[in-house]
């Protein structure tokens, strides 16, 4: 603590970071937490329902369910691509000599590029008329029988409306992993060679442990970013054909801001907000009963 | 330093016998091995922004009848002075700018300000506030929309600068206040002691000491946050309605709705237009751009 400061000097350096906080987050979840319990269309009066949103959320709205089983979907397929390939890049980028510099940088490249652009690009690739990239490249291959309109496929839409959002992120982690690969002591693998252990027991034995809480926070970043993926599947399909890519979120925005249903909407945040504490306390858990073990 | 002696390629089995012997055939192997799987996948992850740029050269008509794969049989600019005649791309752009620009100054003042005095001058509830902050960092921007939406119309702030100004640094605040603090921790007490016994009171010492000294992380916390704010869409959807206030993922969505299924070369050229800006700050600035990521993520 500085000695000559006053009362007065902590408030006029945090009040107003504190003030702005609050209307723009703090303030927010209290009310949605208090929408949640209201019936209202943003004209007519407001009716308290008590807790008559939540249950029919849980126990009558079949778009709901629908929607959080296709999120948890969506969250798979992004972990598999963002945390897999960042751990699989990032450690061949530790084997080479030159160029990861530049490496680095073109794989992060998407990661700049907006949402809107994004989903444009693979609305594009996608395509089946003009012919697009994927459906082309299977031709190519021989596997021309695949070749379909990924996005209205209901089987495949869900699938690839995903695979955009993995492909954005996969650099950050790829970033974050291979700098905490990098900090791996050398005189441990070293060591680990010697006493004969194989790449695999190198990197099971040393490598990953070493990095694991690097590990824990981004699995914990990837996770939460994508329980509240909207943008890509927005812009893509508007959650459709009918509801087969449908998210939590574009619910939500949907119920919110097409049939202003505001309090429903509010119900369905919160579930959001509690579904992303229930999965940060999950990993924390899993993670930390898997160390103890 | 030591040479790395050591093949660390993690994926393939391999030998458990007479190291040294090995260490000169297998690493080789290996590394060859490795740099055409990374190759592979760096050409997978990039080919399509490739394809992206390309295909804003070419003309329609090769477009739409030729293999999306071949090289465009001419080139031409023509995509791009249509996309920029029937958008109105450069207002977007201008629009981006004001948006990025307001928020980054709030969330620098600002996450410096309560750094500050959350690490430096300190004070009872200070653990409380820090973990109040946190809080923002958990929870997704989408509960925000609705209350927000509804305080914008009861104070006429919707369709506002303000209204994506406002919640896009709310949301940004707590990393950079985590990141400032853990700044400020590595500026030695007795730099303040100093001062203090100078006479200098805590506006002063914010000003001539802490301020200079933490540009580095002024700019790691710019460049993290402009990406995220150049690109919202998510706020600027929700909030925005008149064209003239509309950012660049709004304009291009607007010109995609309008143009991409009419002109598709020309969508290609306006997509092309609006990610140029921030890809050169990338790659102009990516050391620092890729530092301030790795930081602020493992930070945070």
């Amino acid at each position: 603590m500085l000695p000559n400061r006053s009362r007065t000097s902590v408030l006029v350096f945090l009040l107003p970071p504190l003030l702005l906080y609050c209307a723009a987050v703090l303030f927010p979840i209290l009310q949605s937490l208090f929408l949640s319990f209201f019936s209202w269309n943003g004209i007519s009066e407001m009716e308290f329902v008590g807790l008559a949103n939540y249950v029919r959320m849980l126990t009558a709205d079949d778009i709901f369910w629908r929607s959080f089983f296709n999120a948890l979907l969506y969250l798979a397929i992004c972990l598999v691509l963002q945390l897999g390939g960042a751990l699989v890049v990032a450690s061949l980028l530790t084997s080479l000599r030159r160029g990861r510099e530049l490496i680095k940088t073109l794989y992060l490249l998407p990661a700049v590029i907006s949402t809107v652009a994004i989903a444009f690009l693979f609305i594009r690739i996608y395509s089946i008329d003009p012919v697009g990239l994927l459906n082309q490249l299977l031709h190519w291959v021989g596997l021309g029988s695949l070749e379909r309109a990924w996005l209205s496929d209901v089987n495949t839409v869900l699938a690839a409306v995903s695979a955009p959002e993995g492909w954005r992120f996969t650099g950050l982690y790829m970033l974050i992993i291979y700098a905490a690969l990098i900090a791996v002591p050398k005189e441990l693998e070293e060591a680990a060679v010697l006493d004969g252990a194989s790449k695999w027991t190198l990197f099971t034995k040393i490598r990953f442990p070493y990095i694991r809480p690097v590990w824990i926070t981004t699995t914990i970043m990837a996770t939460t970013y994508g329980l509240r993926g909207f943008d890509i599947p927005y812009l893509m399909t508007n959650g459709g054909p009918g509801q087969s890519s449908e998210l939590l979120t574009t619910y939500m925005y949907k119920t919110a801001f097409t049939s202003t249903d505001f309090g429903y909407a509010s119900t369905i945040s919160v579930f959001i907000v509690i579904e992303c504490l229930v999965a940060v306390g999950l990993i924390l858990f899993m993670l930390k009963r898997k160390a103890d073990s | 330093m030591i040479t790395q002696t050591a093949p660390i390629t993690p994926r393939a089995s391999a030998p458990s016998s007479p190291v040294h012997q090995r260490r000169r055939r297998k690493p080789s192997l290996h590394r060859t091995l490795s740099r055409v799987l990374i190759m592979l996948i760096v050409i997978v992850q990039v080919y399509p922004l490739a394809w992206l740029f390309l295909t804003s050269l070419r003309t329609e008509h090769d477009f739409a009848t030729g293999d999306p794969f071949a090289l465009p049989s001419s080139l031409t600019w023509e995509n791009y002075a249509r996309a920029f005649e029937t958008g109105d791309l450069g207002r977007n752009i201008l629009n981006s700018f004001i948006v990025t620009m307001g928020a980054n100054i709030l969330i620098v003042l600002f996450g410096m300000m309560a750094a500050y005095a959350i690490q430096v001058l300190g004070f009872r509830l200070s653990r409380f506030v820090r973990a109040l902050f946190l809080i923002g960092i958990i929870v997704p921007v989408q509960i925000a929309l609705v209350p927000l939406f509804i305080d914008y119309s009861a104070v006429n702030l919707l369709d506002t600068y303000q209204s994506m100004i406002i919640p896009l640094a709310g949301f940004a605040l707590p990393m950079s206040i985590y990141l400032f603090s853990s700044f400020f921790e590595y500026i030695p007490r007795e730099t303040y002691e100093a001062a203090s016994l100078d006479g200098a009171g805590p506006y002063r010492i914010f000003g001539l000491i802490t301020l200079p000294l933490s540009l580095n992380t002024v700019v790691t916390v710019v460049l993290v946050n402009s990406i995220f704010i150049w690109n919202d869409f998510i706020f600027a959807n929700s909030f925005v309605l008149s064209e003239d206030l509309k950012t660049i993922p709004l304009g291009l969505q607007n010109y995609i709705g309008a143009m991409g299924k009419v002109d598709w070369t020309a969508t290609f050229a306006a997509v092309c237009v609006t990610i140029t800006p921030l890809l050169l700050v990338f790659l102009v600035l990516n050391k620092a751009m890729i530092q301030g990521l790795e930081s602020g993520a493992t930070k945070g």
